[in-house]
């Protein structure tokens, strides 16, 4: 059993160990170590293309990851009151949402849009007024932050929905014997009391969408975006380069995974 | 809590019956689905006064005092606050304030703030120096001075639990609602708690209603306690009312110890009644209303109105002492009739003195002033 389990976690851990250690080679060849540099992380700041793409990424994963915890925490406010067969419904989506494969989404998100944007696009055209040039909706980055919108708002409400159920109804309640509205409760009892799960929701996000390949594929038009570009130059050869950028992605997502799991774990003492 | 401040001092005046009630319940009923929470409850309560409810768990107290916060809104009849209608008023809206059986106090915020809650509230809005000064009060008057930047976990329980009547009467509200609020408590600081919830009542005068199932604690503190059952009121009354005159075997249970003995009326006579236990036993007891020859009826004698003796008294009953508990300045004897069963008695040190003591395993007669029992309704 033990020896399973280190086979799995060898399996699972030495490429992204080989990625790691092969970023910091001083040759050209991705398949023999020729002593350390840091060159390559040199060259990946250096590249524009590079640098483009990391501030669409960027760009991309703040915004969608602001929408999300936004929308995401007042969707699971107001599902706090909603009860019975409307709540299990609502349940069931936004779970089915989380483990839809990203595929999919990328795939049915592209479809939905491009037929929606057929249909408007005549619209908006005729609807126009004379001489000017009516606006084109087409694939981008407004489609790719709503794809990646939508997917992470589900996560958002999952995680802000565990901590309004660890919330003691009796502190609003408390709030309004303390003659708070329902938005002055809102806003000097809940808020503060689910923020933390409000930001570890923003950082999980923002890490999805940052790192999300997938869904960006089929979605993000011409944009390009960070796992985008990799994807496009490995096409023409892994070089070290793409591992110093696949290296430094890594340990990023990892870094927020680790503080929203910190944010989470920290118990509300009462 | 010696010195109170000018503005939270109330000079109540409990003398006058002719008090305005400041709240009142008139046929409140509410429904759970299929379980009636409380049915039909009348009640006034009187500017000033402390009023209890007292019952056994799942009686209807909470819900009760639910409904005069404003979280629940009743499904028949009104809830009256200083006169007016409030079943569709928001609890925000209602000049009441409430201390939770778990305190409820914020989680983020510290002591200071969670005392200043409720007047950051306030439009028009009060100064920082007004609320300061007002917080700063209350934190007097429940000793806490020094504690304004404690966070509220840090505290003890019986901490907590001055905070969140600082955060509840620092807004002076017309009435006070608290649920259990010693409940978590141990028995010592319970104690201790008992005595500073009711001098603090006196001092600043709003009205209190507690509710409890502690019927040690209803009885010590309040003015008048309703005895609830099953979602309804069966008896309100003082504290001494409700222990000398229970209308029936339930609140003289509730309220105080009894011994019952259960048989049928066999004659009244002169407000006397004797009756006839399923063993032939005859029994006296004042006789209360309603009841008739015939009735079946249940006798209660407060263990301290039982008089013992080594010596036979005409209409005395003969029992074994079973078992006796010393407890300081009165004696408990547990006392066996073949009939009646276990018998209490409570003999107060004064008697207990000299020959007066007695052993176990000893032939004992007892017997009481017909007028000090009470034959009251079985149920
Ligand atoms: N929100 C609710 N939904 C359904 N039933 C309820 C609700 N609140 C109270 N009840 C029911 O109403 C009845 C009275 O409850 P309540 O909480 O008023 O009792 P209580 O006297 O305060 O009891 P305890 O001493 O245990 O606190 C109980 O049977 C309870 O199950
Ligand atoms: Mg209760």
């Amino acid at each position: 059993m033990r020896i399973y389990a280190v086979c799995v976690y060898l399996f699972l851990y030495t490429p992204i160990a080989i990625i790691a250690l092969f970023s910091f080679n001083a040759g050209r060849h991705a398949s023999q170590l020729q002593g350390f540099s840091v060159q390559w992380y040199a060259r990946a700041f250096k590249n524009p293309f590079v640098m483009d793409a990391l501030e669409t990424s960027l760009f991309v994963a703040f915004v969608s990851a602001t929408l999300a915890s936004i929308l995401g925490t007042l969707a699971a406010v107001g599902l706090q009151n909603i009860r019975g067969p409307a709540r299990a419904v609502f349940d069931g989506v936004i779970y089915i949402a989380i483990m839809i494969p990203g595929i999919v989404i990328g795939i049915a998100t592209l479809i939905a849009l491009v037929t929606v944007f057929d249909v408007l696009n005549p619209l908006l055209a005729s609807l126009w007024f004379e001489g000017g040039q009516p606006p084109r909706l087409s694939m981008g980055i407004g489609s790719l932050i709503a794809a990646h919108t939508m997917f992470t708002m589900a996560l958002v409400i999952v995680i802000v929905r565990a901590r309004l159920a660890g919330m003691e109804k009796v502190l609003t309640e408390a709030s309004a014997d303390l003659y708070a509205t329902p938005l002055g409760t809102f806003r000097q009892v809940t808020l503060p009391l689910i923020a933390p799960a409000i930001l570890a929701g923003f950082l999980l996000s923002f890490t999805f969408s940052f790192d999300d390949f997938i869904i960006a594929f089929f979605v993000a038009g011409s944009e390009t975006t960070l796992p985008i570009y990799v994807f496009s130059s490995i096409r023409r050869g892994v070089t070290p380069e793409i591992n110093a950028i696949g290296t430094m992605v890594m340990v990023a997502s990892l870094l927020l995974l680790i503080i929203a799991q910190l944010i989470l774990r920290r118990r509300p003492r009462s | 809590m010696a010195h109170i401040p000018v503005d939270l001092q109330y000079t109540a005046n409990k003398q006058s019956d002719s008090r305005p009630p400041i709240a009142a319940l008139r046929n409140v009923s509410k429904v759970f689905g299929s379980v009636i929470a409380a049915d039909a409850l009348n009640l006034s309560i009187a500017q000033g006064e402390f009023l209890s409810f007292l019952g056994p768990s799942g009686c209807g107290k909470t819900t009760a005092l639910r409904m005069l916060a404003g979280f629940e809104a009743p499904t028949s009849g009104d809830v009256l606050i200083d006169g007016q209608a409030v079943n569709d008023l928001e609890p925000y809206r209602r000049p009441v304030n409430m201390v939770f059986q778990s305190y409820a106090l914020f989680p983020h915020l510290n002591v200071s703030d969670n005392i200043g809650y409720g007047l950051r509230q306030r439009r028009p809005r009060l100064s920082r120096g007004e609320i300061a000064g007002k917080v700063g009060r209350a934190l007097e008057i429940v000793r806490l001075t020094g504690f304004e930047s404690r966070r509220v976990w840090e505290m003890s329980g019986g901490q907590q639990q001055r905070v969140a009547l600082a955060r509840a009467i620092v807004n002076e509200p017309k009435l006070l609602l608290l649920d259990e609020p010693l409940a978590a408590l141990d028995r010592k600081l319970r104690k201790e708690m008992q005595i500073e919830l009711q001098d603090l009542q006196r001092q600043i005068g709003i009205t209190f209603v507690l509710v409890t199932h502690d019927q040690e604690e209803a009885l010590s503190l309040s003015d008048r306690i309703c005895v609830m059952r099953g979602g309804r009121i069966v008896q309100t009354g003082s504290p001494q009312d409700l222990y000398d005159q229970p209308k029936s075997r339930y609140v003289a249970d509730f309220v105080g110890t009894s011994n019952f003995f259960d048989g049928t009326i066999d004659a009244v006579v002169d407000g006397i009644a004797t009756l006839a236990t399923r063993s032939g036993l005859r029994l006296q007891g004042a006789a209360t209303a309603g009841l008739s020859v015939g009735a079946a009826v249940c006798l209660s004698v407060r263990p301290e109105q039982i008089r013992m003796s080594r010596d036979a008294v005409p209409g005395g009953l003969a029992c074994t002492v079973h078992n006796r508990i010393f407890l300081g300045e009165h004696t408990e004897y547990l006392v066996q009739h073949p009939a009646l069963g276990t018998v209490n008695v409570l003999t107060p040190r004064l008697i207990e003195s000299g020959d007066m003591s007695f052993q176990t395993g000893e032939q004992v007669h007892i017997n009481w002033n017909p007028g000090r029992a009470l034959v009251l309704s079985p149920d």
